[in-house]
C-alpha cells in the first residue's frame, strides 16, 4: 500500500526531488528504509486523520488546477504561434460512453419512415386530426393531483377533465373513444402524492405507464410566469433508439402541430438516461441598449450606445421527471395485453446501457 | 442492484429462418458456417406497406419444391418459394366474401399450408385458412391461372364456431386434423378429410367460490408427432393444459405460468415438451407428462412474443415478437445463440430445415439442379437414420468446444448420478398423477376403471418405447429424465458426424 502510495505522488515536482533523493539514498543501503507516510485511512486517530486528509485532498485540486491552467497557456501559445491548438479534453460521461444499440434510428433508415408512416400516431402528426386530450385521475385523488392537473392542463392545448368516479378504465376508454379523443392521460396518486402517469393512444394504443417524480408545482418556483393560451412550441431531444422514438412520437402526438409562435411558450421534453424531464418555459428576445465607454482619452466621458438582443427564459413549471416503465401494444389491458416493452431486472445488464 | 448477467453466445449453427412483419415484409435471416455463429439479415423482399401487413405465415418444409404461404391484411394470401421470394400465386382467401368491408371484419387469423400435397402439374399446394369469426376453408390452388382465384382439387368451407373469435389453429402432423381455440369458444378438434367435428372440450369445473372462467384460447399445439390425441392449449389467464381427446373431456394437465397471457406454443419432437412464450415476453418449456416447469429462457427479451418454431433436426427454437428480434435458442441449455435485430413488430418466424452451406449456393444461382436436389434427398435419408440414433447428442457436443469436453464429460458423470435419485422421485409423482386423475372423476367407477386402464396402456406405451430407445442408445433406465448429453455416446456420435461429413464431401 505504502509504495503505491509513493507511486501516486512521484508526479509532484518537489515531492519527485525528494524522492529521488531517497531513492539514491536506497541505492546505497536498501536495508534502511525510511517508511512512508500512512495513507490516511490507516490513521486511527480522527483528528489526524480528517487532517491528512484534507491537506491530501488541497494538493490534488491545487494541483488539478495547476495543469489545467498549463494547458490553457499552452493552447494560448500555440495559437499565437499560429501552431495547430491541441484538441480540447472532453470529460467522459455515462452518456458519451454509453453501450452501443443496434436499435438507434438512424437517418438514412427508408424502413423507419415506412414504419412512421404507418404508425398510430400518423393521422396526428400530419394533421389530418386535431389532438384532444382526457385528463382523468385515479379513483382517489386528493393532495396534490387536483393542483397537477390544473397546471397540467394549462400545459396541453384542447385537454378536458373528466372526474374519474367509480369507473373501470376500459370504460373511459370506450368512453373516449365515442367521443373522439386522441388520447387519454391518467394522473395516479398514491399517499396524496402523483406518482404514475398513463398515457393511452387512442382508438388502437399504445399505451405507455410511466413512473412520475419530482414534481414541483408552478407556485412552488421561484420568479415563475403564468402561461398564455397560445398553442407552444415543442422540444423533443435525445429519443435515439426505435422505442425511443416511439415514444416520443407518442407525446408528440398530444400537441398541436401548428405552434403559435407569437405565444413563445415552449414545452420540453428532454430524455437523458432514460428519463424524461419535463420543462415548461416563457421566452422573450429583448431589445436591450447597450452603453459602451470609450476608452479614449480624448473623448473621455461620451458614451456610444448599442443595441444588443437578449433572450431570456421564465419557467412557468410544473416541472416533473417521467421514467418508462411499461409500453403496452393496444390500449390499457391488464389481464390480456401484449406488451411491447417491459421493463425487466434482467435488462439492467449495464449502467451505460439506455433504452430510449 | 440490477442483477447483472454475461451470457457468452456460442453462436448458432448453419440456419436459415423467414420472419414476417407488420409492414409486410419477408425479411430472410441465415447463420452460416463459415463467419461461425453470425446469423444476420441475408435477403428482404416485398415493399413496406402497412395495408398488406403479414398477419400469419407457413411453411411446407420439403426438401424439393417448398413453399412459403402469407396472409396479409388486406385479404390475400400468396404463396412463394422461399428460396428467391417469387410470388407463385396470389388467392383472394375466400371467393364469397367480395367487399373490402367483410375483409377487414373478418380479418385471417390461421393459415396452415399442408406438407403432403407436394405440387404437381395441377396444383401448387393447398392450405387451410381460417378467420376471425370462424370460418375454416381448405384450398387448393392450381399453377396455371395463378392470378384469378379458382380452385382444384379437394375445396370445403366449414363454419369452426358461430360466437366468440378465433385466434388459433393448429394442424397436427399427420395432417388430418385440425384445432381451434378463441375467445369465448373452446377448443374443438376437426377432422379435416369429413370436415366434422370429432371433441371439443368442456370448462373446467368452477373453483371454490363458484366461479366460473370463460374460456379463452391463446395458443394450442399437438402434443406428440404420432398422436392427435394429446393436445396442448394454452388460456389467456396464464395455464398451460393438456388434453387428452381419447379419455375426457377436461384437461388432464393444468399449470399456471406468471402473470401474463401466453402467446404462443409449440411442441418439441420428443412428445413431451413444449415452449410457450407469454405477452410479456417470457420464454419457458415445460415438460407435459408431469406439467413440470423444465425451465426459462433468460435473454434481455422485453417484447410480447408472437411466434415460437422448433428446428426439426437441431435442438434450437426461434422466437420472435414484438421486441423485433429474433432470437435463437439452443434448447438443451437455454441459452440463446443469437439475436437480430429487424426493425419491425414480427408476427411470425418460421425455419427452413433444410439448409446447408450447399443450398444456401443454390439459392444464389437460384436454379434448383436435378442432381443437388436429388443429393439433398440421399442426405436427409441418411440424416432421418442417424438422427434416431445422435439427434440430441450430436448437437449437443457440436456447441461444446474441444478444450471443454473433458470437464464437460465429469460434470456430465455427475449429473447422471443425481437424475438417477430423480427417476425415482418421477415414478411417485406420476403415480400422484393417476391418483389424481382418480380424483377428477371420482363420480363415476367405471370411468375410473377406464382412465386407470388407459393410464396403464399409456405407460406400458411408454415402457416399450423407453426399452426401444434404451436399445437404440446403448443407455441405462433414465429414459423418464429429460435427455441431457451423454459424454459417451456424445463422443461417438461426434464420430459418426465426422463420417457423414466425409460422405457429404465425398
Amino acid at each position: 500500500m505504502a509504495r503505491e502510495d509513493r507511486k501516486r505522488r512521484q508526479p509532484d515536482g518537489d515531492e519527485a526531488a525528494d524522492e529521488g533523493e531517497r531513492r539514491g539514498r536506497r541505492d546505497k543501503r536498501p536495508k534502511e528504509e525510511k517508511p512512508a507516510p500512512p495513507l490516511p485511512s490507516e490513521i486511527r486517530n480522527k483528528e489526524k486523520r480528517s487532517e491528512v486528509y484534507a491537506k491530501l485532498k488541497r494538493e490534488k485540486k491545487a494541483q488539478k488546477r495547476r495543469l489545467g491552467r498549463e494547458r490553457g497557456q499552452a493552447a494560448q501559445r500555440a495559437a499565437e504561434l499560429g501552431e495547430e491548438v491541441p484538441e480540447k479534453q472532453v470529460p467522459r460521461t455515462i452518456e458519451n460512453t454509453r453501450e452501443p444499440d443496434e436499435t438507434v434510428c438512424r437517418p438514412d433508415d427508408q424502413e423507419l419512415f415506412a414504419g412512421n408512416d404507418a404508425d398510430e400516431f400518423n393521422a396526428v402528426l400530419k394533421q389530418v386530426v386535431t389532438p384532444k386530450v382526457l385528463i382523468t385521475t385515479c379513483r382517489f385523488n386528493s393532495g396534490r393531483g387536483p393542483a397537477f392537473i390544473k397546471e397540467l392542463m394549462q400545459v396541453i392545448p384542447n385537454a378536458q377533465y373528466v372526474n374519474r368516479g367509480t369507473y373501470d378504465l376500459k370504460k373511459i376508454v370506450e368512453y373516449a373513444n365515442n367521443r373522439e379523443f386522441t388520447s387519454v392521460m391518467v394522473v395516479h396518486t398514491n399517499r396524496r402524492e402523483p406518482d404514475a402517469l398513463l398515457i393511452i393512444n387512442l382508438p388502437e394504443g399504445p399505451t405507455a405507464h410511466f413512473k412520475l417524480s419530482k414534481l414541483v408545482l408552478r407556485k412552488d418556483i421561484k420568479n415563475h410566469g403564468n402561461p398564455t393560451s397560445h398553442k407552444p412550441e415543442l422540444v423533443l431531444n435525445n429519443f435515439t433508439t426505435r422505442l425511443g422514438h416511439r415514444v416520443g412520437r407518442m407525446i408528440q402526438s398530444l400537441f398541436p402541430q401548428d405552434p403559435n409562435f407569437r405565444g413563445r411558450r415552449v414545452v420540453t421534453f428532454h430524455n437523458q438516461r432514460d428519463y424524461i424531464f419535463f420543462r415548461h418555459h416563457r421566452y422573450i428576445f429583448e431589445e436591450k441598449e447597450k452603453k459602451i465607454v470609450s476608452k479614449d482619452k480624448k473623448s473621455k466621458g461620451e458614451t456610444k450606445t448599442e443595441k444588443q438582443i437578449n433572450c431570456r427564459l421564465q419557467e412557468c413549471g410544473p416541472r416533473f421527471t417521467l421514467k418508462l416503465l411499461t409500453l403496452q401494444h393496444g390500449t390499457f389491458d391488464t389481464k390480456s395485453g401484449e406488451y411491447e416493452w417491459v421493463h425487466k431486472p434482467d435488462l439492467d445488464t449495464s449502467r451505460r446501457r439506455f433504452f430510449l | 442492484m440490477p442483477r447483472i448477467t454475461s451470457v457468452e453466445s456460442p453462436g448458432c449453427p448453419p440456419l436459415r429462418a423467414i420472419t414476417t412483419d407488420i409492414l409486410g415484409l419477408i425479411k430472410v435471416v441465415e447463420a452460416r458456417a463459415r463467419p461461425a455463429g453470425v446469423a444476420k439479415v441475408v435477403e428482404t423482399w416485398g415493399e413496406p406497406d402497412a395495408s398488406r401487413a403479414i398477419l400469419v405465415a407457413s411453411l411446407a418444409d420439403r426438401a424439393v419444391d417448398p413453399v412459403l404461404a402469407v396472409a396479409r391484411k388486406n385479404g390475400v394470401v400468396e404463396l412463394l418459394n422461399p428460396l428467391n421470394g417469387d410470388a407463385l400465386a396470389v388467392v383472394k382467401s375466400s371467393r364469397t366474401d367480395q367487399t373490402v368491408g367483410a375483409v377487414e371484419n373478418d380479418p385471417l387469423v390461421a393459415l396452415h399450408l399442408f406438407r403432403k400435397h407436394a405440387p404437381d402439374l395441377t396444383t401448387l399446394g393447398t392450405f387451410l385458412a381460417c378467420t376471425e369469426k370462424g370460418k375454416a376453408s381448405v384450398r387448393s390452388v392450381a399453377k396455371e391461372n395463378t392470378v384469378s382465384d379458382s380452385d382444384v382439387g379437394p375445396s370445403s368451407t366449414w363454419e369452426v364456431c358461430n360466437k366468440g373469435t378465433l385466434q388459433f389453429s393448429s394442424v397436427d402432423v399427420g395432417e388430418n386434423y385440425a384445432m381451434f381455440g378463441g375467445n369465448g369458444m373452446e377448443v374443438n378438434l376437426w377432422d379435416i378429410t369429413s370436415c366434422s367435428k370429432m371433441w371439443s372440450a368442456k370448462s373446467p369445473r368452477a373453483n371454490n367460490v363458484g366461479i366460473f372462467t370463460k374460456p379463452w384460447f391463446t395458443a394450442g399445439t399437438f402434443l406428440c408427432k404420432d398422436d392427435h390425441r394429446k393436445i396442448v392449449a394454452c388460456t389467456n389467464n396464464h395455464q398451460v393444459r393438456l388434453y387428452d381427446t381419447a379419455s375426457q373431456r377436461r384437461p388432464v394437465v393444468s399449470v399456471d405460468f406468471r402473470e401474463s397471457p401466453i402467446k404462443a406454443v409449440v411442441g418439441d419432437p420428443d412428445g413431451h415438451t413444449v415452449y410457450i412464450g407469454t405477452g410479456t415476453g417470457d420464454l419457458a418449456s415445460f415438460d407435459m407428462r408431469t406439467g413440470k416447469l423444465l425451465g426459462c429462457y433468460v435473454g434481455k427479451c422485453s417484447g410480447s412474443i408472437r411466434s415460437i418454431v422448433r428446428h426439426p433436426d437441431l435442438p434450437l427454437i426461434a422466437s420472435c415478437g414484438l421486441d423485433s428480434y429474433l432470437r435463437i435458442w439452443d434448447t438443451n441449455t437455454r441459452q440463446p445463440l443469437s439475436a437480430v435485430y429487424l426493425k419491425q413488430h414480427l408476427t411470425t418466424v418460421v425455419i427452413d430445415s433444410h439448409f446447408s452451406a450447399e443450398e444456401s449456393e443454390e439459392t444464389k444461382s437460384k436454379q434448383p439442379d436435378s442432381s443437388m436436389v436429388a443429393e439433398a434427398a440421399v442426405r436427409r435419408e441418411k440424416k432421418k437414420k442417424k438422427n434416431v440414433l445422435v439427434e440430441e447428442a450430436e448437437e449437443g457436443t457440436q456447441m461444446v468446444d474441444p478444450d471443454d469436453c473433458d470437464a464437460e464429460a465429469v460434470r456430465k458423470d455427475k449429473k447422471k448420478k443425481k437424475k438417477k435419485k430423480k427417476k425415482k422421485k418421477k415414478t411417485v409423482i406420476e403415480d400422484d398423477e393417476e391418483t389424481q386423475m382418480v380424483d377428477l372423476d371420482e363420480d363415476d367407477a367405471e370411468t375410473v376403471r377406464k382412465a386407470k386402464k388407459k393410464k396403464k396402456n399409456r405407460r406400458v406405451a411408454e415402457d416399450e418405447e423407453g426399452t426401444q430407445m434404451a436399445g437404440l442408445n446403448d443407455s441405462d433406465a433414465e429414459i423418464y429424465a429429460p435427455k441431457r448429453i451423454k459424454s459417451e455416446s456424445g463422443e461417438r456420435s461426434k464420430g459418426t458426424k465426422k463420417k457423414s461429413k466425409k460422405q457429404q464431401v465425398a
